[in-house]
């Protein structure tokens, strides 16, 4: 009894030092502009969502909100299809050039992104497509990890199925998209999952690669809003909860398929 | 048989596009620029050898986002594994509400770095709850906040990022915990040993592959160190970094990509290195389960 009274205080108090910053965020948001956001007020009565309202009609965070969701919703679904298709390619076919495709995966899987940003800025600039969604969209929709990940999920699975279709006849992309992809379902959720967050967060190259609001997504506009004008904590921390309430709710919704993707290991963040 | 061949091609070109365009020529790309005195505007450029690595040898700025990168790494690791593997520990056995306390847990492992540093340079600063705690626990907050002030800024980052981070390399250690034979327990349990030897014993030895690849994994996180950086001090206050110093000398007012594309590569060869031990890791471990 004792034990899991001291048990529970203790996970209490670490839970409160985790969650803290966060609960904070959101009670500040929800303050009255002009108060002070120290001690005396974060337990006061002040409350309003006046801060929400002034950011939608004065601000671009809609704006930004819309970039997210829609080059979040792109990069997601490029990386289902394509990780997925080079993926299969990979565990079932055995040519040559397949193993070459293998090792060109890990490879870049152990190269640091950060280090080419230099040449990825100069190449969409060439492109012509610096500061446009498809700077944003166009190098993002697969990826290493995902191919990594799919990869070993279908090597788990027996062949068999597939052989029974080819013997009756289904074309070799019947036999993908309509036997194989739906076997992938758990560990394609999980990539979606991952994928998502990771873009939604992404903050290095949005913001290299762009340079105008109407392209500019969600973690680049708050970290510039920041630096425009003095810091009004309860605008910032409105536009801050913004960025994180969806995330929130994938992460309620979907907890399961999160944990066992960091469990099944290999994941960047 | 041909058309199975075109089909797997197909199948995987845009992995090769991707791989061609966006991996394998801005890293060849990099290699040469750093042989060259390319800036943004100046249509020409020569080759000047090995010129670039020799003055970022010599470079004060380089070698401070060096060392501050440097400090980064080896400060953060150790607290974030063992802090980790304690948060493990304490919720591993089953009991009510442990769901609740691994997904709180957790929480800041999953929230945009942009908005953990935002909420943190208010917590950090002057009158912020957390330059409050520490004066309540009698410690002198620096004038102007623990940001602003080049013996504490780093070191403020740090833990901010300590405490982002242990949530998710606890779920990490949670699948290592899973994965030791529950007959260990039980057999030195009969042998009469307590918790503190079983922990010694069984427990720590049978993580280590899991610690080891924590370890490789942050520490190439590590090395990339910017975002909080850009948003907390502009790498003002000794805080600059490698991600930091390259964005810096290559992307704002100088745009001296040649000199900053050297400095990737030297980042590059330091994570690289790293990132081989932790495929030699990973597939050590895709045998063991």
């Amino acid at each position: 009894m004792v034990k899991s009274i001291l048990r529970y205080t203790m996970l209490l108090f670490i839970l409160g030092i985790m969650i803290f910053p966060l609960l904070w965020m959101f009670r500040v948001s929800l303050m009255e502009t002009g108060n002070s956001i120290q001690l005396d007020n974060l337990l006061g009565t002040s409350f309003t969502f006046q801060n929400y309202i002034d950011l939608f009609s004065n601000s671009q965070i809609g704006r930004y909100l819309y970039n997210s969701m829609f080059v979040g919703v792109i990069v997601t679904f490029g990386n289902i299809i394509f990780c997925f298709m080079t993926a299969y390619t990979i565990a079932r076919y055995k040519y040559i050039v397949n193993k070459l495709l293998f090792v060109s995966v890990i490879l870049i899987l152990m190269i640091p992104i950060h280090i080419v940003i230099i040449p990825m800025y100069l190449l969409m600039v060439q492109f012509g497509i610096y500061d446009s969604y498809f700077a944003l969209i166009l190098p993002w929709l697969v990826n290493p990890i995902g191919i990594f990940l799919v990869k070993q999920y279908i090597d788990s699975i027996p062949p068999s199925m597939e052989e029974a279709a080819r013997i009756d006849g289904a074309s070799e992309m019947r036999i993908l998209f309509r036997i194989v992809m739906p076997l992938c379902k758990p560990v394609l959720a999980v990539l979606a999952i991952q994928v998502f967050f990771t873009n939604w967060n992404s903050f290095l190259f949005p913001f290299i690669l762009t340079q105008s609001d109407s392209v500019r997504t969600l973690p680049v506009g708050l970290a510039l809003m920041q630096g425009h004008q003095a810091i009004d904590w309860q605008h910032l921390m409105a536009g801050s909860a913004i960025a994180v309430v969806p995330v929130l709710i994938v992460f309620i919704i979907m907890q399961k398929q999160i944990v066992s993707g960091i469990t099944t290991g290999g994941i960047k963040q | 048989m041909k058309q199975k061949k075109t089909t797997a091609l197909f199948l995987a070109l845009p992995w090769i596009v991707t791989l061609l365009l966006f991996w394998l020529y801005p890293i060849i790309y990099s290699f040469v620029v750093g042989f060259t005195n390319k800036r943004l505007l100046s249509k020409t450029y020569e080759w000047v050898g090995f010129d670039n690595y020799k003055t970022l040898l010599t470079d004060e700025a380089f070698l401070v986002a060096l060392k501050n990168t440097a400090i980064f790494v080896i400060g953060t690791i150790p607290f974030t594994t063992i802090i980790a593997l304690l948060l493990a520990l304490l919720v591993n056995k089953q009991f009510k509400g442990r769901g609740l306390f691994r997904a709180g847990f957790f929480l800041p492992s999953i929230t945009s770095m942009v908005v953990i540093a935002l909420i943190f340079t208010n917590l950090f600063q002057r009158g912020g709850y957390i330059a409050l705690l520490a004066e309540m626990l009698g410690f002198t907050v620096p004038q102007h906040g623990f940001l602003l002030d080049s013996s504490t800024a780093l070191f403020s980052i740090m833990a901010m990022d300590v405490w982002m981070a242990v949530g998710y390399y606890m779920l990490i250690f949670l699948a290592g915990l899973k994965a030791i034979p529950q007959e260990l327990y039980e057999s030195a349990k009969i042998e009469g040993a307590g918790v503190v030897r079983q922990f010694f014993s069984i427990t720590l030895p049978m993580l280590k592959p899991v610690a080891l690849f924590i370890l490789v994994i942050n520490s190439i996180k590590s090395f990339q160190v910017f975002v909080e950086i850009f948003v907390m001090t502009q790498g003002k206050f000794e805080t600059s970094t490698m991600v930091y110093f390259i964005y810096e000398a290559g992307l704002t007012t100088k745009f001296n990509f040649g000199y900053a594309s050297a400095a990737a590569y030297i980042l590059f060869v330091i994570v690289a290195l790293f990132s081989f031990v932790q495929f030699k890791l990973l597939k050590q471990r895709g045998e063991a389960w």
